[in-house]
């Protein structure tokens, strides 16, 4: 449904995405997840067509944003961050334009604006002025306004932004509705919302792609804590279990003749407690107890985005 | 051309269900009767006064610069918020994906604020109604001053269309499209200082003093019409370029 390859934007010398490629299938509720100015927001404006990229190619359900930009944006819904709306105008008034701007039929548009409003939750509201809607509400306008047109595909920059615990709650159960019929690409700086509501998600930091993938999968693939209980009387687990790839010691301890290691590892944190304890075997240490400690989802967020800029520990890496 | 009919209608809806619309109407009819009045008092105790020039000549033509100066001020008002409103407030975001043509946004806009303008000129043909039924009227005259009125205003709306989507501000996109237009309505002036000779015709050509002049005599000069269409166009071509570019700001 979404094709994004190699996605550069820059404002002048800033850069604001750093080729970003990733695909969404049909069907797919995937987050776009990042601290706040990480450039989520320019990702998904390029994506509904608001701005265009410097380089690199989207293209939205087979149709390029750039070649063929009337076909690509009347496949998708768009929910812009703060749901920006017309204050003068009705919430009927305004959803029946949305309609006739999106082109939706004119002998269709009174079942399309019903169903976008029943869907949405405006049912008691749709004779008010937009101006007088409260915040929520004013989000579940912009949402109707995103499902007028049925697309295909909802983009949603933020739909919980802004809101109380209850509205988000309301909304993420509504984003897992819709989810049923419509392909979901949203933003959002919460990794709760990510678990609540998405299949899969892409991480972006300083404007570029650190990680993506089920979150089960960015948990396994993040660092890893290892605490062993080693018998050790000629000392040699240390030095081995230094040698190993992809492990880093975090401190050791020696009781009596009993050693206590702790193991940070970056990658598939069981896999490499069965290399660890092989490698030690076959040494001929004890291996007394191992304890593997997966990374919460905070710790892998944190770890993803606090980090310097990818391009820089590539950098590091490389040295 | 998609979204055109929808962008209109609800641009028109915009204006008339908020304030503007309606302060411009009371504002411009305050001032246009005005001048009507002083113009029908001044016939009725001067019933001797040179037979060529009637009451509705007066009112549009050269004797009443105030014309040309009211539009200079309603006009920006009407324009001003088109698409300035839209940046400042975010909408434009929703607007532009959408799937819309720029064009179509800028012409449905600009047709919305010339409908507008239309609609607050329309009370003034009771002026005509009422001089009806103390003489006879020029049909001509009226035709082609009301011609010129729409020629006039349609150049000054193309132009305000346009700064209006060059700020996020409708107070500094008012303040530029009166800088502009009054700017060309003091170059009019221009045709009565310099002697014969380039600046002279160039001062004369952009004259809205002068346009309102030819129409209120019932002339039709082409040169005039081309005048405005090409202002028209131009202006609406930049806009369309200029809201194009947002996408690349």
């Amino acid at each position: 449904m979404i094709e994004v390859e190699h996605l550069t934007k820059d404002y002048g010398t800033v850069v604001a995405v750093r080729d970003v490629s990733f695909r969404v299938g049909t069907g797919e509720i995937v987050g776009v997840l990042g601290p706040n100015g990480a450039g989520k927001s320019t990702t998904l404006r390029i994506l509904a067509g608001f701005l265009g990229a410097t380089s690199g190619e989207v293209r939205i359900a087979g149709h390029d944003v750039q070649r063929e930009p009337l076909l690509a944006r009347s496949r998708l819904g768009y929910m812009p961050e703060a749901a920006p709306l017309y204050p003068e105008l009705r919430v009927n008034e305004y959803l029946r334009f949305r309609a006739e701007l999106k082109r939706v039929r004119r002998s269709e548009r009174a079942r399309a604006i019903d169903t976008a409003v029943e869907r949405a939750g405006l049912g008691s509201v749709r004779d008010t002025l937009v101006g007088h809607l409260s915040k929520g509400f004013r989000q579940r306008v912009a949402l109707a306004d995103a499902l007028v047109a049925a697309p295909p595909l909802l983009i949603l920059d933020e739909p919980t932004a802004g809101l109380d615990p209850n509205q988000i709650r309301e909304v993420r159960r509504l984003i897992r509705e819709l989810g049923k019929q419509h392909t979901i690409l949203l933003s959002t700086h919460i990794l709760s919302e990510v678990e609540a509501t998405c299949d899969r998600a892409v991480v972006i930091h300083r404007g570029t792609l650190v990680a993506e993938g089920k979150l089960s999968e960015l948990q396994a693939r993040k660092s890893a804590e290892l605490s062993l209980e080693l018998r050790d009387p000629e000392d040699r687990a240390l030095a081995l279990v230094r040698d190993l790839p992809s492990v880093n010691v975090l401190d050791h301890s020696l009781d009596g003749e009993l050693r206590r290691v702790r193991l940070s590892t970056s990658g598939d944190a069981s896999a490499t407690a069965e290399t660890v304890v092989a490698a030690l075997s076959a040494a001929g240490v004890g291996v007394r107890s191992v304890q593997v400690a997966k990374a919460s989802l905070e710790q892998v967020f944190a770890e993803l985005t606090q980090a310097p800029g990818h391009d820089d520990t590539k950098k590091e890496s490389a040295v | 051309m998609s979204g055109l009919s929808a962008i209109y209608r609800r641009e028109m809806l915009s204006l008339w269900v908020t304030p503007l619309a309606w302060v411009l109407l009371v504002v411009f009819l305050l001032l246009e009767g005005a001048i009507f009045y002083s113009i029908v008092v001044h016939f009725t105790t001067l019933p001797d006064i040179a037979a060529d020039v009637g009451p509705v000549q007066l009112f549009f033509g050269q004797e009443s610069v105030l014309l040309p100066l009211t539009l200079v001020l309603i006009c920006p008002a009407l324009t001003m918020r088109t698409f300035a409103e839209e940046r400042r407030s975010g909408t434009i975001e929703t607007l532009l994906t959408a799937p819309v043509t720029p064009f179509a946004v800028v012409l449905g806009k600009y047709l919305a604020t010339l409908s507008t303008y239309v609609l607050i000129w329309a009370p003034t043909l009771l002026y005509v109604v009422i001089l009806r039924k103390t003489g006879s009227i020029d049909w001509q005259v009226v035709g082609t001053s009301y011609l010129g009125v729409f020629g006039v205003g349609a150049t000054y709306l193309a132009i305000g269309n346009l700064m209006s989507a060059m700020t996020k501000s409708q107070l500094i996109a008012l303040l530029l499209t009166v800088l502009f237009v009054f700017g060309m309505f003091v170059m009019g002036i221009g045709e009565y200082v310099f002697e014969d000779g380039l600046f002279h015709d160039l001062c004369a050509h952009v004259s809205m003093a002068a346009q309102m002049e030819d129409f209120s005599k019932g002339i039709v000069d082409l040169r005039r019409v081309v005048f405005d269409g090409s202002v028209i166009a131009l202006s609406l071509f930049f806009t369309t370029r200029v809201v194009d570019s947002w996408r690349w700001d």
